[in-house]
């Protein structure tokens, strides 16, 4: 499948992989866990160039932020204590939920964003929680909000660039959080996923609100008019009927083998009310 | 790590310490580990689907389970690897693999290595692990044989050290009914090279095929000669290159009941992967790059895809040759028609108080084994084609080969090693003709393999039907007549064509009394994937379809579908006629029913289920998720009666043990461990004096193969006739050393035993020794079995179900099957295939269907999008075994093979039903159809039943 490459490269610095990577002479390709690549035939890659080396697996506190490494395995985010701690372990439970335990045990979080699929798994918590990307460039380093960083299906705004790290801000105290992923079976890619997070006042008033989609458009995205209609609002039966039939219609969901454009709106503004409802109850809030 | 450039193709070095052993291998940059693990020999790396869905690669990294097809070789530079072969003490297995041999854990053993390490990594770091722990840890490993059940419980009790289960029940027998371990087992738990790709031969070629990109075409040319000159190519062949023989792959008796419609290679296409060319050059990437290099031009032709036109005026025609033989109407793209009755039915109807009709459709599903087609062809020394080859029907393929090849039977030498899964979809000889045709073009080792890719639809699968059942009833609910009307489609070429349809009349008809049964089939061709054998054999279609209106009946009649089954059930004495008149596409022979313990199956179910209570619970009408629980059943056949056979050859050896020999084929699910038993227990040995060769034509007798669930009853009964006679003969040695009467010998644990004086023994191995070197005798003896009837299998499956009514997902909870199989020779052995055929069935009824585009190319061609279900899937299975006496069958045994496969699907239907009051006439049932149905109901009444009234 790799059958043109001419030269496995692993890098010990940044710098080195970032100019083996955009080394004119050939075509280089970034390897992190690997399992989204060699599931291409890379017949025109004539270099290979491993990331793993580059001292970017990590998970560490910075304040009250968290920076993740990028090419921290999925096992590693799924078993951190740390991070099964944070934000009710929506991460944890994401990372958790993205394939076999094989795969985990090589994928990255920076490869599962790399890759930009719509319906990667570790998109939407990180989207909710405001989660930004760190990029090494040639000459300079940049901070996107994650938000950004996806352009479309398989495309993102790290152009010559290296993700080297995702950096958390500090969870909004006081909130909860809901990660809900719906598959065929029980290891599946997400035919749809959800992410949450709610903030309520005393009088079940909505002061913060975070809703992302996964594999409904054409990248994981924000649900902005779901979130607006939540803001300063009394969360009642009511307002989760109108938030998630709303958040059903800011997707561009398409058909495919796995699920038609329909049913994955039906499933947003399920997945939507449950992931709600799963916040107001980890507030202890009934409805 | 350094970079080496002693030749045009880049390599590099990579150090790393494999099994605890420091390890130094030249590789090119780009390889894969699980490439260069197999490249070097560690054969327990298992290649299963290059995609990292299947776990058969699974290899241990720094401790960690990562699959081996995910990771470039370079990545393990430094690192420590364990693999499958690493995992044993010499002899001493590890605990997992011991609990895996012990508790029946392991049937094809494809996935085992896989599942070996992932456990044992596992329970490493949780030594308290639940099972439901356990199920997720394994979440990455599919097993198509298993149903997971053994494999989680082997685990477990690994886990805690627990003892080897006992058998079911007291027995009369020493060996046979008794839970002996796999004799296949440890090899495979420690991964010994067992495969067909498990062995290299200098020189070896890799052969590859051009599949069709479209589905129905006349290549008006092809020029190969950019591919011949590429170096490193060896072959290259295309029609003009090959003997135009018609004949058909289906993997059965001389002569076969399918039509000959199919050519080694055609300058016509039919399906979407039918064969363009095939190459063979010396490596798999040479291989590949020359078929880009050839240039075909194809004249596209319109394609028949959908089966309800394939017959209409103007349609094209698919098989327009004019060599082809056997097809019933080709210039309407039929390939068999089926029409039979008995008694009149029209009659029946008049009869009946009651009319009940409904459609049905199932989808074509896949089998999925494992270990994809594989097939290694060489010429011997004295230049005879050998065929190494993953198949059920090593003889078969013999004879195929030898007319499509053109050379005589005798020059053919077929070896079947252990197989990783067939499920009916080896019971195809698919790569042994070209790949035979390649070593004939070039004098070299050629292997030729199907990727995880191909095999979806380069393979074979199962027919999709349509079915229309009509039944009459007298107001009592007792059924007056029974009409089932079928369309299938056979694909691109008829193999299996009439045979697996006229089983979804013959073995599903009559498994109700009726006075008038009608079974009307017309099988056509499109332009699709080719279907096939699979086991169920037209069966899981066709009870799908009668246990759904009886389901449907029964709630009309206001009767419990126990009840109403069990009025009508077929019962011991009777005589099933329909099978006479549908035999393997000729005229067959009537079944009588010799044991029949339905009843019981039926009774002892619903227990485990828990139905009473079940069915007439109060239900929460708010919440989302609504419970169910239905039931199905359904009996199979015992091999084809009057067609079938196989032969058995017992040889003493001088040290008192003995080598069978049968030309029965095991692909995994345990014939030769229960012909062992047989052989054993007949010959009055312990299991280990057993040697059991089977599956190679030169050296073992003949056998039609492994199908038609066969093996037990055909050759085990062949075994069991050729032991009597060879402990005849031994007996008649020992009786003068003895000196006693011959009919006063019985031999037993290896022992002679004087029956006047059971303290008087001999071992027989002193007796052995005698007649090798004193008396000069070989004791050596053969048995020929056939039989004229196909004694069925029944079962009777319960399943509970959630259904999930705002995602319309439904979860399988607890699934009960109890079958009576006569005696179970092996109950560990027999609930294992109960539990693998539940786990099909239920992926059939839920998730399993090849879904085609427009244009007739498959769209989910792979474990990620064809969903095959894992161990944290599979809900609770209870399968009980209900004992019965068969008398045809060797120690009173029937099937087991098949039959539990045909029930999933009608029992979650019903149960679907039960839970939300919709009924789902098509499979599968997918959450999306069941949301979409409920929104349906929510809109409009919709009118649920198409019932032809008559007044009460």
């Amino acid at each position: 499948m790799f059958e043109h490459v001419r030269a496995f490269h692993q890098p010990r610095t940044i710098s080195e992989a970032i100019r083996l990577l955009n080394h004119r002479d050939g075509v280089a390709c970034l390897v992190a866990g690997g399992t989204d690549l060699a599931l291409r035939a890379g017949r025109t890659v004539t270099d290979l160039v491993d990331v793993t080396h580059l001292g970017l697996a990590y998970i560490k506190r910075d304040g009250r932020a968290i920076r993740i490494g990028a090419t921290t395995t999925m096992s590693a985010i799924e078993q951190s204590s740390f991070i099964q701690h944070m934000a009710n372990g929506i991460l944890a439970h994401a990372a958790a939920s993205c394939g076999s335990a094989q795969t985990r045990n090589l994928a990255t979080l920076g490869g599962n964003l790399a890759n930009a699929s719509p319906a990667a798994d570790t998109a939407t918590p990180l989207l909710v929680l405001d989660a930004d990307v760190v990029l090494q460039g040639l000459r300079a380093k940049r901070r996107l909000p994650l938000t950004e960083f996806f352009t479309g299906p398989h495309k993102t705004a790290a152009n010559a660039s290296l993700l080297v790290e995702l950096v958390i801000p500090g969870p909004e105290p006081r909130t909860a959080w809901s990660f809900q992923k719906f598959g065929r079976t029980e290891v599946d890619i997400s035919i749809v996923n959800v992410a949450a997070g709610i903030k309520l006042d005393r009088a079940n008033r909505v002061t913060f609100a975070r809703i992302a989609l996964g594999a409904v458009a054409p990248r994981p995205i924000r649900a902005h008019g779901a979130e607006f209609l939540l803001e300063g609002r009394v969360l009642d039966q009511h307002l989760l009927d109108a938030v998630s039939e709303e958040a059903a219609q800011e997707i561009d969901p398409i058909d495919d083998v796995r699920a038609s454009a329909a049913y994955r709106r039906e499933l947003t503004q399920v997945l939507v009310r449950r992931a709600l409802l799963e916040c107001a109850a980890r507030l202890e809030r009934a409805l | 790590m350094k970079r080496s450039g002693r030749n045009s193709t880049p390599s590099m070095q990579l150090s790393l310490r494999v099994n605890g052993e420091a390890r130094e291998w030249t590789i090119a940059p780009g390889d894969l580990l699980l490439d260069v693990l197999r490249r070097e020999g560690y054969y327990g790396v298992k290649r299963g689907c290059e995609t990292g869905e299947c776990g058969a690669c699974t290899i241990l990294l720094d401790g960690k389970p990562v699959n081996s097809c995910m990771i470039f070789a370079a990545q393990a530079e430094d690192r420590e690897i364990t693999t499958v072969e690493g995992v044993a003490h010499g002899d001493q297995l590890h605990p997992v693999q011991q609990s895996l041999v012990d508790h029946g854990g392991v049937q094809c053993g494809f996935c085992t290595p896989g599942i070996v390490l992932s456990s044992k990594a596992y329970l490493e770091e949780h030594p308290n692990a639940s099972e439901d722990e356990i199920r997720t840890a394994l979440s990455g490993h599919l097993c198509r044989c298993t149903g997971y059940s053994k494999p989680v419980e082997a685990v477990l009790a690994a886990e805690h050290a627990a003892t080897r289960k006992p058998s079911h029940a007291a027995h009369s027998h020493d060996i046979v009914g008794h839970n002996e371990p796999k004799v296949d087992a440890v090899k495979f738990v420690t991964g010994r090279p067992a495969f067909t790709d498990d062995i290299h031969i200098p020189g070896m070629l890799y052969g590859k095929i051009l599949p069709s990109p479209h589905a129905h075409a006349r290549i008006r040319s092809i020029d190969v000669s950019k591919a011949r000159a590429l170096p490193g190519v060896h072959a290259v062949l295309t029609y003009k290159d090959v003997p135009r023989v018609p004949h058909t792959t289906a993997g059965q008796a001389w002569p076969e009941p399918s039509p000959y419609d199919t050519y080694l290679l055609d300058s016509k296409v039919r399906f979407v992967g039918d064969r363009v060319a095939a190459v063979a050059a010396e490596s798999r990437e040479i291989a590949e790059e020359a078929l880009r290099r050839i240039q075909v031009e194809y004249e596209v032709l319109p394609p028949v895809l959908d089966m309800e036109h394939a017959s209409d005026p103007g349609v094209p025609v698919i098989h327009d040759e004019k060599d082809s033989t056997g097809i019933h109407d080709a210039r309407h793209n039929v390939a068999s028609v089926i029409h039979k009755q008995i008694g009149d039915v029209e009659q029946g109807f008049r009869d009946s108080d009651l009319i009940f009709e409904n459609e049905y459709r199932t989808p074509r599903q896949h089998h999925c084994s494992l270990e994809p087609h594989i097939t290694i062809t060489w010429l011997d020394e004295d230049k005879r084609l050998v065929i190494r080859t993953s198949t059920q029907i090593p003889f078969h393929v013999r004879r195929q080969v030898g007319m499509i090849l053109q050379i005589p039977v005798q020059r053919i030498h077929v070896i079947k090693p252990r197989i990783g899964g067939g499920f009916g979809g080896k019971q195809e000889m698919l790569l042994e003709d070209i790949c035979g045709a390649l070593t004939l073009a070039t004098n070299r080792p050629v292997k030729m393999e199907y990727t995880r890719h191909e095999e979806f639809f380069m393979a074979r699968s199962r027919h999709a039907q349509v079915l229309r059942v009509k039944m009459g009833f007298r107001k009592d609910g007792t059924i007056l007549a029974n009409h089932m009307s079928v369309l299938a489609s056979t694909g691109a070429y008829g193999s299996h064509s009439s045979t697996v349809q006229g089983n979804t009349g013959s073995k599903v008809l009559p498994l109700y009394r009726a006075p008038h049964l009608k079974f009307d089939c017309d099988i056509v061709y499109t332009n699709t994937p080719v279907s096939g054998a699979f086991r169920g054999y037209g069966c899981p279609q066709g009870f799908f379809a009668q246990e759904s209106l009886i389901d449907e009946v029964a709630e009309k009649l206001r009767l419990d579908p126990i009840e109403l089954r069990l009025k009508n059930l077929i019962r011991q004495g009777d005589t099933d006629e329909l099978s006479a008149q549908l035999g393997e596409g000729r005229k067959g022979l009537p079944r009588l029913i010799r044991s029949c313990g339905m009843d019981e199956c039926l009774a002892r179910g619903a227990a485990a289920i828990g139905w009473k209570q079940k069915r007439s619970a109060r239900r929460d009408k708010k919440s989302p998720f609504q419970h169910g629980i239905g039931v199905a059943c359904s009996m199979q056949g015992s091999s084809i009666a009057g067609i079938d056979w196989g032969s058995a050859t017992v040889t003493l050896n001088e040290d008192g043990s003995y080598r069978v020999h049968t030309g029965c084929a095991d692909v995994g699910a345990g014939a030769d461990t229960v012909l062992s038993q047989i052989a054993a227990e007949t010959l009055g040995v312990t299991l280990d004096k057993i040697t059991l060769l089977s599956g190679d034509t030169d050296y073992t007798p003949f056998d039609v193969g492994a199908y038609a669930s066969s093996t037990t009853i055909i050759s085990g009964g062949a075994v069991k006739k050729a032991a009597e006679k060879a402990r005849a003969s031994f007996l008649e040695v020992a009786a003068p050393l003895m000196k006693v009467p011959v009919e006063k010998l019985t031999c037993r644990n290896n022992l002679v035993i004087d029956l006047d004086d059971e303290r008087h023994t001999m071992p027989i191995a002193e007796v052995a020794r005698h007649a090798t070197y004193k008396a000069k005798v070989q004791i050596i003896e053969s048995a020929s079995h056939f039989i004229t009837d196909s004694p069925p299998p029944f079962c009777a499956t319960f399943a509970e179900v959630e259904v999930d009514t705002e995602t319309g997902k439904v979860r399988v909870l607890h699934l009960v099957n109890a079958v009576d199989c006569g005696v179970a020779l092996n109950p560990n052995l027999a609930e294992g295939q109960v539990e693998g055929a539940a786990a099909q069935g239920i992926g059939y009824a839920l998730h399993e269907n090849m879904q085609l585009d427009e244009n007739g190319r498959m769209l989910n061609a792979n474990f990620l999008d064809y969903k095959i279900l894992s161990s944290k899937d599979m809900p609770k299975l209870t399968t009980i075994l209900v004992p019965t006496e068969e008398p045809l069958g060797p120690y009173g045994a029937k099937s087991i093979g098949e039959i539990a496969i045909n029930n999933p699907g009608p029992a979650i239907a019903n149960a679907i039903y039960h839970a939300i009051g919709i009924r789902f006439r098509q499979l599968p049932i997918r959450s999306e159809d069941v949301l979409r149905a409920i929104h349906e109901r929510e809109s409009a009444a919709q009118p649920n039943f198409a019932e032809v009234s008559k007044s009460l």
